[in-house]
């Protein structure tokens, strides 16, 4: 795993993970693209070339009022650092509770942003004209000046995306998008699927936005024999988390997405075409391997290329061919009651191996658990939920932090 | 040998898990002899609730199988780094299966990745690490105290995943990770009691193009003196966290319906006497009464590659300076 000078810098056609402070965005960078962040536009020509972690300056374009550049900087002035406090008071007792502390109007300070973005300007401008600041306590004026310093904070960081940035990221900004699994679940799943660089896993996923995919095949890892065969319900699969991480093609290529329905229907109903061509890879094979160690799978796709398939139908066949062999792990994250797709998957599964079943509601899973517990052929069931609590660590501020997940999933 | 690698049948020396019942599940190992406490070689047997286990017999089983014990039966499952955990012979508190789950993600470990760990302690987490990191990676583990360390060294060896560890004898605090691994690592993982005597070595073994780092404390304190040497030392995203695992107890409960429709109209003889009285099954899920509430502080940060350090160094100076 040697880092290469093409790994650490941004080329045009890289997903980026963009962050500005709390906040993070996935975005492709295209040449001559624009993002939007939030209320800002921002052209993103200026940090081509340059290396992923480097911080930039948000800069308004000249001419144009909504629009910004970025500038690479190697220096980062915060608010906090910059403001001068002259007097704090001892508590809260004398400060109004109405609206009108502010003296700036909106347009105020849509005309400072338009001017220059600065959040320590800007900040310093929000302070002197606030009737109240000077009332409040340290504390709280601290609290005032990083609140406001978010809001106009000029920099971001652009990194490079990893499962837990787009797992963190992808629950912020929605958890439905990944049907609820939380970084918690995520990393208990794989952990409990048994899922790495060997083996031939299983996963069935109605949406997680590729998280799963992404995670299980970052997992399996580059330069390994694992594979991961994905079947989803719908024609398409989602794949923003999965082609975000720009696994390498031969690591991307182990990743197989196949329909439920039509791959079981593949499977049931023409086993001879694929059986057939399983014998003749494996004559081939046997042939080949002894010339070069070429990866099996690629060489499927290149014969069925010969018989003009399409890429679905070869998907189809070169995922029946691995479940003929059963697989070593099973996941299954459903919107769907999940007991007919584990009762129909399970019989894929080898024996004396584990899988995890995945829902963000508590009830399908104690059908799934009274099914599992009918067959005798199954032991060590447990159904578990998980708690995440994040802290606050500052000196003598030590405290949970105040906005605590209390989502449970199972 | 078992742990490097599916496998259909249990081989001579295999550890093998044997699993009875939810809260009944031992390591034993495959092999006709043992040594007893007096250093004789004896027939290995291996006592359960259900009657006495011949290990010998195992050998050449499927994984998987069930085997008839006298007085019951189990299961012989090939272990996995979560088996493993709950049935490993303890020498030291163990990281457990929530917390490694959340550690192997959080570090961003994929295979071939290099990983720095300290202590080794009963070897827990180290199997975790090792699963995600192989087969081109490796994991660079060191412990304090002798006989830890040597028996770890043993047990990987035995496990047939030497060839992904090595294992060192040596106080990190003050002699850090050793010249050897400067700038080699892309995480390094903390459980020791002064953690932030370390931090500053984990810095020299990360790699110039950054890396992740976590810390596992149980108390706050040494959460707080740790953050502000990764503060101090310019790392970003210092992220600590809490990981519990609730696990409910499935009951199919009957609950009696109390029927009082036939208390409106006056007797008339012609009820029944004695109907069976009515019951609604339902399916629950019970949390346990008592379970651990907690297990350590999880800490956790990215350390920016080096062109991205002096900057980061210079913000978190400001947010000292704050705290002040």
């Amino acid at each position: 795993m040697e880092d290469t000078e093409s790994e650490t810098t941004i080329n045009v056609g890289d997903f980026l993970v963009v962050q500005r402070q709390g906040y993070t965005k996935l975005h492709k960078l295209r040449k001559h693209g624009n993002m939007v962040l939030g209320s800002f536009t921002v052209e993103m020509d200026n940090i081509v070339g340059e290396r992923y972690s480097d911080t930039f300056q948000m800069k308004n374009m000249p001419g144009s009022k909504r629009f910004y550049i970025l500038e690479k900087v190697d220096e980062v002035n915060s608010a906090a650092g910059c403001v001068s406090i002259e007097k704090s008071g001892a508590d809260n007792r004398h400060i109004p509770n109405n609206a009108d502390s502010q003296g700036l109007t909106k347009e105020d300070i849509d005309k400072l942003k338009g001017e220059e973005l600065s959040s320590n300007n800007i900040v310093e401008q929000l302070i002197n004209n606030s009737k109240t600041f000077n009332m409040k306590t340290e504390y709280s004026q601290e609290k005032y000046i990083k609140k406001k310093e978010k809001k106009y904070f000029e920099y971001i960081q652009i990194r490079k995306p990893s499962i837990r940035l787009l797992s963190q990221m992808f629950y912020r900004q929605d958890p439905t998008k990944t049907l609820g699994i939380r970084t918690d679940d995520l990393s208990q799943i794989l952990s409990y699927a048994n899922i790495h660089s060997e083996g031939n896993h299983l996963l069935y996923d109605s949406g997680t936005s590729g998280l799963m995919t992404a995670a299980i095949t970052n997992a399996v890892g580059p330069r390994t024999t694992g594979s991961l065969i994905h079947m989803h319900p719908g024609n398409e699969c989602q794949k923003n988390g999965f082609v975000a991480m720009q696994f390498p093609q031969e690591q991307a290529d182990r990743c197989i997405n196949v329909n439920l329905y039509s791959v079981l229907r593949c499977f049931y109903q023409n086993k001879g075409d694929y059986s057939g061509k399983s014998e003749t890879v494996s004559e081939s094979d046997a042939n080949v391997d002894a010339d070069n160690g070429e990866p099996s799978a690629k060489r499927t796709k290149v014969e069925g290329g010969a018989s003009q398939k399409k890429q679905w139908q070869l998907d189809n066949e070169r995922a029946c061919k691995l479940l003929e062999g059963k697989v070593d792990s099973l996941v299954v994250v459903s919107k769907e009651h999940p007991v007919s797709i584990v009762k129909e998957l399970m019989q894929f599964l080898r024996g004396g191996r584990g899988f995890v079943v995945f829902n963000s509601l508590k009830e399908p899973l104690q059908d799934l658990y009274v099914y599992l517990k009918g067959r005798v052929d199954i032991v060590s069931i447990r159904l578990s939920s998980n708690f995440m609590r994040a802290y606050q660590v500052l000196p003598d501020r030590t405290h949970p932090e105040v906005n605590m997940n209390a989502g449970v999933t199972f | 040998m078992s742990f490097d690698g599916y496998k259909d049948k249990i081989e001579e020396g295999d550890t093998v898990i044997l699993y009875l019942t939810i809260t009944q599940v031992y390591c034993i190992k495959a092999e006709p002899k043992t040594l007893n406490k007096k250093g004789n070689l004896i027939e290995n047997v291996f006592q359960t609730p259900y009657g006495a286990l011949k290990c010998a017999e195992l050998i050449g089983k499927y994984y998987g199988s069930k085997i008839s014990l006298s007085k019951g039966w189990g299961y012989v499952l090939q272990p996995t780094p979560e088996l493993w955990t709950i049935t490993l012979p303890h020498r030291t508190q163990i990281i457990y299966t929530p917390d490694m789950s959340m550690i192997i993600l959080q570090l961003e470990l994929c295979p071939g990745s290099i990983v720095v760990e300290s202590g080794t302690g009963s070897g827990s987490l180290s199997h975790g690490l090792i699963r995600a990191i192989k087969p081109h990676g490796h994991l660079y583990t060191f412990d304090f105290h002798k006989t830890r360390a040597e028996t770890a060294q043993e047990e990987f060896k035995d496990h047939g995943l030497a060839n992904y560890v090595t294992v060192t004898h040596r106080d990190v605090c003050e002699n850090g990770f050793g010249d050897d691994l400067d700038n080699k690592a892309n995480a390094v993982f903390l459980d020791l009691p002064h953690p932030w005597l370390a931090i500053p070595h984990s810095l020299k073994s990360l790699k110039q193009t950054g890396g992740r780092l976590c810390s596992f404390s149980p108390c706050i304190e040494q959460v707080q003196k740790s953050c502000l040497m990764l503060l101090k030392l310019g790392f970003q995203e210092i992220q600590t966290m809490e990981v519990l695992q609730t696990q409910y107890a499935v009951q199919q409960r009957s609950l009696p319906v109390v029927n009082l429709d036939f208390l409106k109209s006056e007797k008339d003889g012609t009820e029944t006497e004695k109907k069976d009285r009515e019951m609604i099954k339902t399916i629950t899920a019970i949390p346990p009464p008592t379970q651990p509430g907690h297990t350590g502080y999880l800490t956790f940060a990215t350390l920016p590659p080096i062109w991205a350090r002096n900057l980061q160094i210079s913000l978190n100076q400001d947010d000292i300076n704050d705290a002040d």
